[in-house]
């Protein structure tokens, strides 16, 4: 698509007082100013989780170390899980939902503007809220402590008697706001999903990322309203003398476990299924072929939405659960691994026989194709209940979901942001600093999260604030550290890029990847209004039809 | 997208006079979301916050609902710069030559058995490996219910011991009849689908090499799963009643009658169509009928 096109008004415009502009962010209700909020908070997040990440491994670097004290470190777990996965991962996924649904469907916005800026705004300060325990935990009379008690704040550790003070109330509060969020965007994006594509696009020929994502909102509906009920049940318990978790006035604490997993595992999803929306559409455009098996993609994402809500218990084989339960959880955990195979098939098959452009999105999501696969295959180790039965709780556990979030999710994710930065920003990145961004964070990543895992099969329990020498854990544990510095400085090659291609880059144009999507057929950063006029589609890739308009998709569809 | 090449909505004749109406910017969704969180916030700070919240909550669903009834707000925001053209840097189109030419495909057999072959075949199936099953009982002195208590033996894992796993249990039996007659069907379809891909020596892959494979399998996945039912398990006699299951199923399933597949009929012919010179004749080895 020619740059040339991209016109703007012959009037010169004044630059706006700064003000103003904030007053215009703060009062939007534009999808893709939303997403972009959502991706810049997610990316302050990012950073303060990543801090505590480092300060967690460097407190783990030795044995008998004492870089913080037991009590920070319980605090810095806590927050940094809770953080990265609410505060981090959903807003990210969010924000990209936000800002490219509408355009990649051909509409002028989300369904219900207002609430999508509530939604916003809703998890803005259920996380503002959850750092404000820092300071305020006791209730502003004292000094405030942020909460201890783990991402998954299991019972009793969460009654009164174990948890004074107001921390883990932040914790409840700020979920239960967040989740309010969360669930007000999920029904925008059934919404818009379902209501406002553009004529002609059918949902067969609806894009993967369209798809994925309303499967991920189906998902967050069905997966966060048990999170949110627990903890108003856990207020209750913990304020009104409620005993729904208080074991010894005939509460279950594993109901708690229930609770939470009923949400945490679809939750890991509800975080997964847009990182497979972003490869599937990053991987056909550098492969210059269509999606391998878009129905099969479909079905896929479809059978992992009703599976990943029937595994939730496979989190609980250490509890002690009947044999049934073990052997249906097993099941339904193996299960899983069908229709996540076969994405991973077809993705493959995509590149098989392509013309691959080895850019800094594709190399992400080739290097996410292959950590993901090996994410899974630990998963469906750990599936296994008596592997489980050895291995839970222990660092390998850490190192299995660290490979899903930060080797699949993460990288992914990285991989839209290069794709689709010259679409928000009109600037090319540089690839160079992109490529040397990518070189850098999977070094660092496979050196922590490798060799994370053999502390864990060595016995390593996650958690831990510290170690005796002479385990084993040691040189591991030392060299999973100084992974953490090479993440940390891709991270920061990250961010420069963005900023110096934000200001110094080159004009993208409209479609600087020759993609076949509906967002690229509009300027780019696009217009207020997305397109001028409503297109009208033929087949998944409408802008191929109009390039190629003797071989168009619909011929073949 | 170039309007010249596609279709324009009513909407796009409203944006052709030059503006389109989007909703309005409010700052009411902020001031809700920030009273609800006071509200919260005041139950583990000051109940003052939490009464802030209340006024701010209030405030915003006011303001909110006047935006948007009776009419909801919009502005209109003018139509700037010239819409872009679609252009392709790579203009030339390969096509993967496998999908044209039919020749190429998968080979898929042009008979094959119908469902029920496969269902009957593990059906009969899994009365030969009951019969074998019970028969080991019998031999090696443990009884006819050792064998069935074993099958259900994950379900009942408090049944642990031999006495135990020799004794008569009805619901073990309900089970274990229900695992097998599962399982020997699923297995019968499997080798309804597969006998026809082995054309020259469907009772050696049914009879041997499956059963072979599959008790490896099986072999294999109860060190993972239940190591304690493994080591119960006498993998000989397992093998030999695999090989029964087998036989007993290749053998039906290869005597049933099978049925032609479409796959190499004309779409034409396969839709219904007939009408001649509606689909390139073919002929030749793969050209049939």
């Amino acid at each position: 698509m020619s740059t040339d096109a991209i016109a703007m008004p012959s009037t010169a415009i004044a630059p706006r007082p700064i003000v103003a502009t904030l007053h215009e962010w703060v009062t939007t209700v534009d999808h893709k100013r939303l997403g972009i909020l959502y991706i810049i908070y997610a990316l302050a997040f990012l950073l303060i989780a990543g801090v505590e990440a480092m300060i967690i491994r460097i407190q783990l670097i030795r044995p008998h170390n004492n870089f913080v004290s037991p009590q920070e470190f319980n605090r810095l777990f806590t927050m940094h899980g809770t953080t990265m996965i609410f505060f981090v991962i959903m807003p990210f996924m969010f924000g990209f939902a936000n800002y490219l649904i509408p355009l990649m469907i051909g509409a002028r916005d989300m369904a219900f503007p207002r609430l999508n800026a509530f939604s916003f705004w809703m998890t803005a300060f259920g996380g503002l809220l959850l750092y404000f325990s820092v300071v305020g935990a006791n209730g502003l009379y004292g000094a405030g402590n942020a909460p201890d008690v783990g991402w998954f704040a299991y019972a009793p550790l969460t009654s009164q008697t174990f948890s004074v003070g107001h921390s883990t109330d932040f914790w409840i509060l700020a979920l239960l706001i967040s989740g309010f969020g969360s669930i007000g965007t999920a029904i925008n994006i059934i919404a818009t999903v379902l209501c406002m594509r553009c004529p002609g696009m059918t949902l067969a020929t609806m894009p993967l990322f369209a798809w994925l994502n309303l499967i991920m909102a189906d998902l967050v509906i069905l997966a966060v309203s048990p999170l949110t009920a627990a903890q108003i049940m856990l207020l209750i318990d913990r304020y009104l003398g409620g005993h729904f978790f208080d074991t010894q006035a005939g509460g279950s604490a594993v109901i708690w476990m229930h609770f939470f997993w009923v949400f945490g595992h679809p939750e890991v999803y509800i975080l997964v299924l847009p990182a497979f929306a972003f490869a599937s559409e990053i991987i056909p455009v550098f492969s210059r072929k269509p999606i391998f098996g878009y129905s099969v993609m479909v079905g896929a994402t479809i059978a992992i939405g009703f599976i990943s809500m029937s595994v939730w218990a496979h989190h609980m084989f250490t509890v002690g659960m009947s044999s049934a339960a073990n052997n249906f959880f097993v099941i339904s955990t193996m299960a899983i691994a069908v229709p996540t195979g076969i994405k991973i098939f077809n993705w493959l098959a995509t590149m098989w026989g392509g013309k691959i452009e080895f850019k800094t999105p594709m190399l992400f999501c080739i290097a996410f194709l292959f950590q993901f696969l090996i994410a899974g295959l630990t998963g469906i180790m750990q599936g296994a209940a008596p592997f489980d039965w050895h291995l839970g709780n222990s660092y390998f556990v850490v190192a299995h979901f660290h490979y899903v979030i930060v080797g699949g999710i993460l990288f992914c994710l990285f991989g839209a942001f290069y794709y689709w930065f010259p679409k928000m920003s009109g600037k090319m990145y540089s690839e160079t600093l992109g490529k040397l961004h990518f070189w850098i964070f999977i070094i660092g990543f496979h050196l922590t999260f490798d060799f994370m895992h053999i502390p864990g099969l060595l016995g390593m329990p996650r958690r831990i604030y510290t170690y005796e020498p002479g385990r084993g854990w040691d040189t591991w544990n030392f060299i999973v550290t100084i992974g953490v510095f090479f993440q940390a400085a891709g991270i920061l090659v990250f961010l420069g890029n963005l900023i110096w291609s934000y200001f110094r880059g080159k004009a993208a144009g409209s479609d600087p990847w020759d993609a076949w999507t509906l967002e690229w057929s509009t300027n780019s950063p696009p217009p207020a209004y997305n397109f001028a006029s409503i297109p009208v589609v033929k087949s998944r890739r409408p802008l191929w039809d109009l390039k190629h308009p003797n071989d168009p998709d619909w011929n073949y569809e | 997208m170039a309007s010249e090449t596609l279709d324009l909505s009513p909407e796009t004749e409203r944006a052709k006079q030059g503006t389109i109406e989007l909703p309005a910017p409010t700052a009411w969704p902020i001031i809700l979301a920030f009273g609800l969180t006071l509200v919260f916030a005041g139950l583990v700070t000051s109940a003052s916050v939490s009464i802030l919240g209340a006024f701010f909550t209030i405030a915003g669903c006011v303001g909110w609902f006047r935006d948007v009834l009776p009419q909801e707000e919009h502005e209109s925001v003018p139509i700037a710069g010239r819409v872009p053209t679609a252009e392709t840097r790579h203009p030339q189109v390969a096509h993967v030559e496998w999908k044209t030419e039919e020749l190429q495909r998968a080979r898929l057999p042009l008979e094959i058995y119908p469902i029920s072959a496969g269902v009957k075949g593990g059906l009969a199936g899994s009365v030969a490996m009951a019969i074998l099953a019970v028969l080991y009982g019998i031999l090696s002195g443990h009884g006819v219910w050792y064998p069935i208590n074993l099958l259900s033996a994950g379900f009942f894992p408090a049944r642990a011991t031999t006495e135990q796993l020799a004794a008569i249990h009805w619901d073990a039996f309900i089970i274990a009849s229900i695992v097998h007659v599962m399982c020997s069907s699923l297995v019968g379809l499997l080798y309804g689908v597969t006998l026809p891909m082995f054309p020259r020596g469907p009772v050696l892959f049914g009879g041997l090499i499956a059963p072979v494979l599959w008790s490896g399998l099986i072999h294999i996945m109860l060190e993972a799963l239940d190591p304690v039912l493994k080591q119960r398990i006498d993998w000989g006699w397992f093998v030999v009643s695999q090989i029964g299951f087998g036989i007993v199923a290749g053998v039906v399933v290869s005597r049933q009658v099978r049925i032609r597949t479409w796959q190499y009929l004309p779409f034409a012919v396969r839709a219904g169509i007939e009408a001649p010179g509606t689909m390139r004749e073919k002929s030749g080895r793969n050209g049939e009928p």
